[in-house]
Order: C-alpha cells, then sequence, then structure tokens
C-alpha cells in the first residue's frame, strides 16, 4: 500500500495538472485565434470563463435525469484520479496500484460512459447525437490506443505504466522501431481525444466531444469543461509520461523534484502548441468517413508491432 | 440438519422438481401454483448454493456411482470444482429469478402460468443434474431435458415469432447434441465404457482426439450461441418470458461452454495447441461480432441477447488461452486464463440476470420490447433504473463492478501469453487483445444506447408515461443481483482466489497467486501487473465528493438549482419525437462497420435455413400443380386443339354457310339414296 509521501505527491500532482488544465485550453484558443489572424480572448480567458459560470445558476431541462446532473462530479472526480496515478514528476506512479495500462483504458472508458449517457440524459437531441459520435470516436480509437501501448509494455513486460516510463526512458535503443512507431500511434490517438480538428471541434457545442454539453450550465457547465479540459492534460501527460520521460524526478529529493515541477508545464505547453499548430492547419473532415483516417493510426501501430515481433 | 454436499444437491433437485410437479397439480389455483413454485425454485436455489460452497471453499470434491436401471450406463456423480462452480451459479441466479418470478408470472395468470412454473423448474433440475452427472448418456439425457425443457419457454407466448425462434432454436439445438452425441460415441468404442472416468485415461491419436474435440466444439458451441451458429440465439432469448431469458442467457449458454471445457480440457486435456487456437479465435470474433450486432439492436430483449454472444466470446477467449497455455507446457498461464473465464462466466450470470430482469420489469409495465416507444422511464421506475445502470456498468467492465475485474484478468492473461509464448501465440495473444478493446468500446456505446433510449428523456409511447416501480419481489431481485455485481467486483481480491483454485484444479500444478492482501495480481512473476479494486472502488466514490465539497463551499448559499422547461432545439418548441432514435444513435457504427453487417445476413445459418424453407415451399408449390401439369392440362390443350381445328370451319362468311349447307344436304341425299 502507498506510503504518505506517495499520497501527498499524488494529490500534489492531480491539483497542479487540475490547475494547469484551463491555462492549456486557453493557449489552444489563443493559438486558434492567432492562426485566424484574430488577437484572441488572451491565455487566461477559461479562467475567467470558469470564475463567472460558478457564479450562475444551474438550469436544467425538466426532463433532465440524475445521470445528467451527477455526471460533472463523476467525469472530474475519474479525471482527476487519472491525474494522480499518471507519472508525471516522477518516473514511475504515486499510486502504482492504479496506474495499469488496462485500469486506464477502463477508467477513461468510465468518463466516455457518462459523458455520453449524461448526453442523452438531457433529454435534448443534440446532446444524444453528441453523445453516439463521442462513443463512436471511442471505438476507432481504442484498439489503436491499446495496440500502441501494448507494444511498448510488451517490450518492457509490464503493464504498468510507470514501470514502462521508467523502461523507455531509460533505453530507446531497445527497440528503436518499434517505440517510435507506437509512440506515433499514440501520439495521434491522443491528438483525437483532445478533440482535435479534422475530427472534432471542441470549442463547437454543436460538435462531438462538447454536444453533450448542450444542456449545461453554471456550476455544473463549469464542472464539465473543468473534467474535459484535465482530460486533455492528462491524455498529453499520458504520451510524455509514457513515452518521453524527460526532466522527470529520478528520486525524490527536493531538488529534483523542483526541476521536474518547472519541467512539467513546459513539456504540456510544448504538446499543446504541437497539437495547436497541426489542429489548426486542417480542414474539417465528414463525420461518417472518420474511419478512413483513423486507419492511418491503426496501421501505424501495427507497424509498430510487426516491428516489435521482429525485434527492430 | 447437515447434509453432505451431494445430499444438499440431491436436495435440490428435488426442490426444484417438486416446485415443477407441484406446479401441475395446483394447475387450477394458478395464484398458488405461482406462489409455490417460485418458493420451492428459493428454496432449491439455496439447497444448491449449500452444495457448492463447501466444495469450492475446501476444494474437496465429492462423487457416487449408482447401478441406474441400464446395464450399460451407471448413474455416476461427481460434483468437482468445476461442477460446484456450475452448481453455485446456476443455483446463485436460479434462487433470485425464482424470487423474481413470483411477482413476474402473473402477468401470464390465465394463459398457462402453471406451465411456466412446470417448464422453469425442469429446465434448472436438468442443468443441475447435467453438471455433475460423469456418464455420457446421462449427461446426454440430461442436455436433451434441458434443451426441451428451455424449447418449451421459448414457444410459450404461441405467436408466429416465438415458434418460429423455437423451431429454429429446436433444430439447432438438437444438430448440435448429435455432433455431441457421436464425439461421445468415438471415445466409447475406444473406451468400451461410457463413464466419463474412463475417457479420461484414454490414450488417443492425435487424429482421433482433434475429431472428438472439434466435434464437441461444434455441437457445445451451438448451445454456447459462438458465432457462427448463433443466429437462434437472439431469437429464441427474447421470445421466453424474461426470467427465462436471463436463465438462458445467464446459465444455459454457460452449459455450452462447460461442455467444452469438460471435453477439451477435462476428457481430452487439450493436447494440441491448435485447438485452443481455434477456441480463442472463435471467441474473438464472437466477441466482436456479437456486440456489433447487439448495438445495432432496437428491441431491447434481442440487443441483450447479441451481448450474450459477445460475452461467451470473451469466455471462450480465456478457455482459449487457457487450452493453449495447457497444450504448449505453460500451467501458470493456463490457471490465470482458465480463471479468468470462469469468473466472467460467474460475472457475465449476475449481469446479464440483471439486465434480463431488468427487461422484464420494462416489458411488465410498459409492454413494450421496442426502444423506440420506450423513454423516460427513470423518472417512473427509479429503482429499476438504478439497477438497469449497475448491470450496464458492469457488463462494459467499467471500475469497480464485476465485469472490470475478470476482463482485467482476461486482459493480463493475453498479455502473458503474447510475452512468453511462442511466436504464434505472441501473434494471437496481443491480437485478441485489441479485439477485446475494441468489444469494450463498442460494448459502451451499445449500454449507453440501452439506458439512455429506455430510461432518458421524454417517454416515446402512452405505455411508457403510464408505467409504474415494478414490484417488491421483482425490484428485490434486481437490486440483490446489482449488490452482487458491485460486491464480486470490489471484493474481488477475496473472490479471485476461488476461480483461481477451480482453474487449478483442471491445469494441475501450483495455485496461482492471483491476489495479495487488497490487491490483485496477474499472477505470473514474468509480467507482474497488479490493480487494487477495493481501493479504487473507494477512490471512485470518494472522487466525485471531492467537487461537491469544492462547490458547496464556493457557492454556499448561491441560486438554488431550477429543472424546467425544454431542452434546446434551436428555438422550436421541443416535441417528443425531437429526440436521437434507437437506430440514429448507432447509425454512425452501422456506417462504418457496414461490411460486418452484411457478414450477418450472409454467414447465419439462419439465412440458408430460411433459404432451405423457401426451397421447400417453392418445391411443394411445384409439385402441387403437377397434377394439372400432367393430367389436366394436356386434357385440356387437346380439347382446344380439336376446338381450333374445328373452328376453322367457322369462316363468317355467309356464302361458305351456304356452301355447308349445300354439302349437307348432298351428303344426306346421298345417303338417303343409297
Amino acid at each position: 500500500m502507498p506510503n504518505l509521501t506517495m499520497i501527498v505527491l499524488a494529490v500534489a500532482q492531480g491539483v497542479i495538472l487540475l490547475l494547469l488544465a484551463p491555462l492549456m485550453t486557453g493557449v489552444s484558443r489563443m493559438i486558434r485565434a492567432r492562426m485566424h489572424s484574430r488577437r484572441g480572448p488572451g491565455v487566461l480567458q477559461d479562467y475567467r470563463d470558469l470564475a463567472k459560470l460558478f457564479k450562475r445558476q444551474d438550469v436544467a431541462p425538466a426532463v433532465s435525469g440524475g445521470v445528467f446532473r451527477a455526471a460533472p462530479y463523476v467525469i472530474l472526480g475519474t479525471m482527476f484520479l487519472l491525474a494522480m496515478a499518471l507519472p508525471a514528476f516522477t518516473r514511475t506512479s504515486p499510486l502504482p496500484f492504479l496506474a495499469d495500462l488496462i485500469t486506464f483504458a477502463y477508467l477513461f472508458a468510465l468518463v466516455r460512459f457518462f459523458f455520453s449517457l449524461s448526453g442523452i440524459d438531457s433529454g435534448s437531441a443534440f446532446g444524444g447525437l453528441g453523445a453516439g459520435r463521442e462513443l463512436t470516436l471511442g471505438i476507432l480509437v481504442e484498439p489503436t490506443m491499446i495496440l500502441s501501448l501494448l507494444v511498448v509494455a510488451l517490450i518492457e513486460g509490464t503493464t504498468n505504466l510507470g514501470a514502462i516510463g521508467a523502461g523507455i526512458g531509460g533505453n530507446y535503443l531497445q527497440a528503436p522501431a518499434a517505440i517510435g512507431l507506437a509512440m506515433l500511434a499514440f501520439a495521434f490517438t491522443v491528438f483525437i481525444e483532445m478533440g482535435k480538428l479534422p475530427f472534432d471541434m471542441a470549442e463547437a457545442e454543436q460538435e462531438l466531444q462538447e454536444g453533450p454539453l448542450t444542456e449545461y450550465s453554471g456550476p455544473s457547465l463549469a464542472l464539465m469543461k473543468l473534467g474535459l479540459g484535465l482530460k486533455k492534460v492528462v491524455m498529453a501527460q499520458f504520451l510524455l509520461g509514457v513515452f518521453l520521460p524527460f526532466g522527470v524526478a529520478a528520486s525524490l529529493a527536493p531538488a529534483s523534484l523542483a526541476l521536474a515541477a518547472v519541467a512539467l508545464p513546459l513539456k504540456l505547453l510544448a504538446v499543446f502548441t504541437l497539437a495547436g499548430l497541426i489542429e489548426n492547419s486542417m480542414a474539417r473532415g465528414r463525420f461518417l468517413l472518420t474511419s478512413r483516417v483513423t486507419w492511418v493510426g491503426f496501421g501505424l501501430a501495427a507497424l509498430s508491432f510487426v516491428f516489435y515481433l521482429t525485434g527492430l | 440438519m447437515s447434509l453432505t454436499p451431494l445430499g444438499y444437491l440431491l436436495l435440490s433437485v428435488l426442490l426444484f422438481l417438486a416446485g415443477a410437479g407441484l406446479s401441475i397439480v395446483s394447475a387450477r389455483c394458478e395464484r398458488l401454483a405461482i406462489n409455490l413454485s417460485s418458493l420451492l425454485g428459493v428454496l432449491g436455489g439455496a439447497a444448491g448454493l449449500a452444495a457448492a460452497l463447501p466444495v469450492l471453499l475446501t476444494g474437496q470434491g465429492a462423487a457416487m456411482a449408482f447401478d441406474g436401471p441400464f446395464a450399460f450406463a451407471r448413474f455416476t456423480v461427481r460434483l468437482d470444482m468445476l461442477a460446484a462452480l456450475m452448481v453455485g451459479v446456476i443455483s446463485l441466479l436460479a434462487l433470485l429469478t425464482s424470487l423474481y418470478a413470483q411477482s413476474y408470472v402473473r402477468e401470464y395468470a390465465g394463459r398457462g402460468a402453471w406451465a411456466m412454473g412446470l417448464f422453469m423448474n425442469t429446465f434448472i433440475a436438468a442443468m443441475l443434474a447435467l453438471v455433475v452427472v460423469d456418464n455420457a448418456f446421462w449427461f446426454l439425457v440430461f442436455f436433451e431435458a434441458m434443451s426441451l425443457a428451455s424449447y418449451f419457454l421459448v414457444i410459450f407466448d404461441q405467436d408466429e415469432e416465438s415458434v418460429g425462434a423455437g423451431l429454429l432454436y429446436f433444430l439447432i439445438a438438437h444438430a448440435g447434441s448429435v455432433l455431441i452425441m457421436i464425439a461421445f460415441f468415438i471415445l466409447y468404442s475406444h473406451s468400451g465404457s461410457l463413464d466419463f472416468a474412463s475417457f479420461r485415461g484414454l490414450k488417443l491419436s492425435p487424429a482421433v482426439a482433434s475429431l472428438v474435440f472439434v466435434l464437441a466444439f461444434l455441437g457445445f458451441g451451438a448451445k454456447a450461441g459462438m458465432v457462427p451458429l448463433h443466429s437462434w440465439l437472439p431469437r429464441a432469448h427474447p421470445a421466453a418470458p424474461s426470467h427465462g431469458s436471463a436463465m438462458m442467457s445467464g446459465v444455459m449458454v454457460k452449459i455450452g461452454v462447460f461442455g467444452i471445457v469438460k471435453v477439451g480440457i477435462d476428457l481430452l486435456g487439450a493436447q494440441a495447441a491448435w485447438w485452443g487456437l481455434l477456441v480463442l479465435a472463435v471467441g474473438a470474433v464472437s466477441a466482436v461480432l456479437g456486440v456489433l450486432y447487439a448495438l445495432a439492436e432496437q428491441d431491447i430483449k434481442r440487443l441483450l441477447a447479441y451481448s450474450t454472444v459477445e460475452n461467451v466470446g470473451i469466455i471462450l477467449m480465456g478457455v482459449g488461452a487457457g487450452m493453449i497455455g495447457l497444450a504448449t507446457g505453460h500451467v501458470a498461464l493456463a490457471a490465470l486464463a482458465l480463471m479468468a473465464a470462469f469468473y466472467h462466466l460467474f460475472n457475465h450470470a449476475l449481469f446479464k440476470g440483471l439486465m434480463f430482469l431488468g427487461a422484464g420489469a420494462i416489458l411488465f409495465r410498459a409492454h413494450t420490447r421496442d426502444m423506440a416507444l420506450l423513454g423516460g422511464l427513470a423518472r417512473r421506475m427509479p429503482q429499476t433504473a438504478l439497477a438497469f445502470l449497475v448491470g450496464a456498468m458492469a457488463i462494459c467492465a467499467l471500475p469497480p463492478f464485476n465485469g472490470f475485474v475478470s476482463e482485467w484478468y482476461s486482459y493480463q492473461a493475453l498479455f502473458a501469453m503474447g510475452h512468453d509464448g511462442d511466436f504464434m501465440m505472441r501473434l494471437a495473444g496481443p491480437a485478441a487483445m485489441v479485439m477485446l478493446a475494441l468489444t469494450g468500446a463498442l460494448a459502451a456505446l451499445c449500454f449507453v444506447k440501452a439506458w439512455g433510449m429506455t430510461f432518458s428523456g421524454q417517454p416515446q409511447s402512452a405505455h411508457a408515461e403510464h408505467a409504474e416501480e415494478a414490484p417488491f419481489a421483482m425490484v428485490l431481485a434486481m437490486l440483490l443481483l446489482a449488490v452482487l455485481c458491485a460486491l464480486s467486483g470490489i471484493g474481488a481480491p477475496w473472490l479471485a482466489p476461488l476461480f483461481a483454485r477451480v482453474a487449478t484444479s483442471l491445469t494441475g500444478g501450483a495455485a496461482v497467486p492471483v491476489a495479495q492482501g487488497l490487491t490483485l495480481h496477474s499472477g505470473l512473476f514474468n509480467t507482474p501487473a497488479s490493480v487494487s479494486t477495493p481501493m479504487l472502488a473507494l477512490l471512485l466514490v470518494a472522487a466525485p465528493i471531492v467537487p461537491l465539497l469544492f462547490m458547496a463551499v464556493v457557492r454556499g448559499g448561491g441560486v438554488p438549482r431550477r429543472h424546467a422547461g425544454d431542452a434546446w432545439a434551436c428555438g422550436y418548441v421541443t416535441e417528443k419525437t425531437m429526440t436521437v432514435s434507437p437506430q440514429g444513435f448507432a447509425q454512425p457504427v452501422r456506417f462504418m462497420f457496414a461490411a460486418l453487417y452484411r457478414l450477418r445476413d450472409t454467414l447465419s445459418p439462419a439465412a440458408g435455413f430460411r433459404r432451405g424453407l423457401g426451397a421447400t415451399v417453392a418445391g411443394a408449390a411445384r409439385v402441387e400443380p403437377l397434377w394439372d401439369e400432367r393430367l389436366i392440362a394436356p386434357i385440356v390443350a387437346g380439347v382446344q386443339r380439336i376446338a381450333r381445328r374445328i373452328a376453322v370451319l367457322q369462316r363468317g362468311d355467309f356464302r361458305v354457310y351456304c356452301l355447308y349447307v349445300v354439302v349437307a344436304l348432298v351428303t344426306l341425299l346421298l345417303i338417303a339414296v343409297r
């Protein structure tokens, strides 16, 4: 069972990632604005939005039910759990009994389940359609995600995320081609999960990832936005923690932890900037044809698996 | 009163038979028949649990043999670990469905409710007897009894749909039992005895062993509903009364899995790796296709039935990995994989039982299975909605419920196979894991749809609008199952070793350490992995409380929440038809996986069956007018031909007619003169 230091570290890590979430989404918005030749609202706008929403009244349609009401708490809570269990400041996870590849996949599924169910439970047709699309996207992403993580897990011989990250960070040369391709494939799924073009447009409410948000308002909406923002940060950190564990603390010494605390936001910023640049140089794709694009990701993952089998 | 496990088992079977018998006796007074059969069912289930638990806990089986009425087949009973597991699963679900039936069957009052008690209890008794007999002849007798009793449950409604489904079920079930019979007779011809014990010691040539295995696999696979022998399942299970569907989907299909394990591992000892690979491949395909077809359904019970195909696939994946492990000498892997399969078998009985009971409650109150006509039931049936939600989350393998635990073990077993095995296993393990992941994502869509379309939004029909909460006995049975789903997930560190013992009883070798303290382990030292379900559950409950507290602090006495008005509809007045339909919800998936949906129609034996039926009808239609063609038509044609010849005379010209008259006169004159 975890000792006290690890629990403190886990909570601190969760809180820091949570606090960074609106900043990162704000950066994404600014990048989009600049690439559209607009000035944009400033990177702190999402904090202001949240503060405003928390003060407003919570209004919901009469037909909305219990799941609609509970979903913001469940989603934010589960995402926070994932944020605590990721390897972020340290090589290994502070909560090793949670940081399992399979457990993570199904905790993400829990979030998706409640997110889409809340869309249907709102009684809005838009919410329902958004829910269906969100789940469809999950179906397209899940196999790629599992396969790409599986390749590195097989290389390291464990499904524990911290152990995978520690093993990979130490030595890329054990299977360079397989690890490289797996990273590309996983980055592809992270990009989709972050709600980016050409798959999605996270800021437009009639779109997929925020479709189920149609009927949320006030504090519930704030919690939902916070939860989804945290999801993006967690996905980015998932990629960093497993495939690119640079600059993290090798021990629990204060100095190395401080260094890691500085490196973490910078690395996240790099991921969000890169994702923003790619996103905004794309056109919106037709939803029903998404599966043609996601095959590319699955192909990458399958290729990396083949490289793993041949030992490259 | 203390009895041996076998004594309790006998008591349990006798109680179920008494329930069946008393149902007939009290047929005149239906109320009494319903109450008696469900009371005896509950008692029988309890007795069955009392038989199974000591064996599972101590690991000590029991066996007994009698000289039956037939000289060639002794009545041998063997309650080993695997049989005890099956007895436990059957009894547990039988207990709860009998409780549920006490209210549910009243819906059938006046339509032969007593007969339902008869068939239901006979069905359960046959299954209990089936899993413990140790003789091929008696096994087949009880197998037939089970098929027959469930056949009557399927056709209970006597409408066109259920009779058609029953016919298909009857044919496929018997095609399956013929294959099983052949398999057993091959074994019998080598051993000279029908006892399973004599089969176990056989040294068969690989070709004969493989033939026996493939026959048994196909035969039992038809019962288990694996793809491509599944097509009866989504038609037959929904047609049965809901507690019957729960027993059929929750337990009876597992008899098929049990048979595969029995023949493949217990009797034949999983000799060749390709057997396991076959089972694994069929399992993976069943899992993906099963759920893919499930999510396209609009009828809630058909959706659940297709999802049974999916879950049987997941169980078979574990069984297949276990057989591969045994054949290649990875005993620890085999134990882990079989343990995952048994755990999922148990879990699926719980959550699928729960969901069929839930569908029954909906049917009971809203009188339709069509999800397009439901909606908004969470408000009117809150407890059913809650129980169904738990079932949906468990079946989607969401933590902390039980489905997650068994799928976690399945993943770990496949992972170990991919890590430790030879090239073929290294290829098959990860491929199966990807299929499992795809299945999980598809299941999420499927059950979000099932719950959302049924319980959320506005009621789409008058029946749904006026539904009310199900009666107490039904709600109690569902809530108990929901609690069991949660407990067997959270309590996995205590339950998992039990299933591991069942698995090791088949594989031999040392016990696999699958749990330690509060943490689950993959049990394999090469690929250590762990997860702690009690901690996970605790954190999952605690995590949403944090934002709740935060809200309470930040908002304090803010403006209270308001639930009013319609959902936004672009400024138009919301109507209840403005909602996403069950078909629309799954439409993107249907579009993207269109090829696999086409496969359903081309692969299904039902289509072949229908084509055969069509050909027969067409043939009959051709034979029937044969008389016309061969006898009557020639005569008619002859008459017409002659008539046409004669019609030549009729020229329509009066001069010709004058000529005829003259010719006639001349002829007559000539005759007269002569």
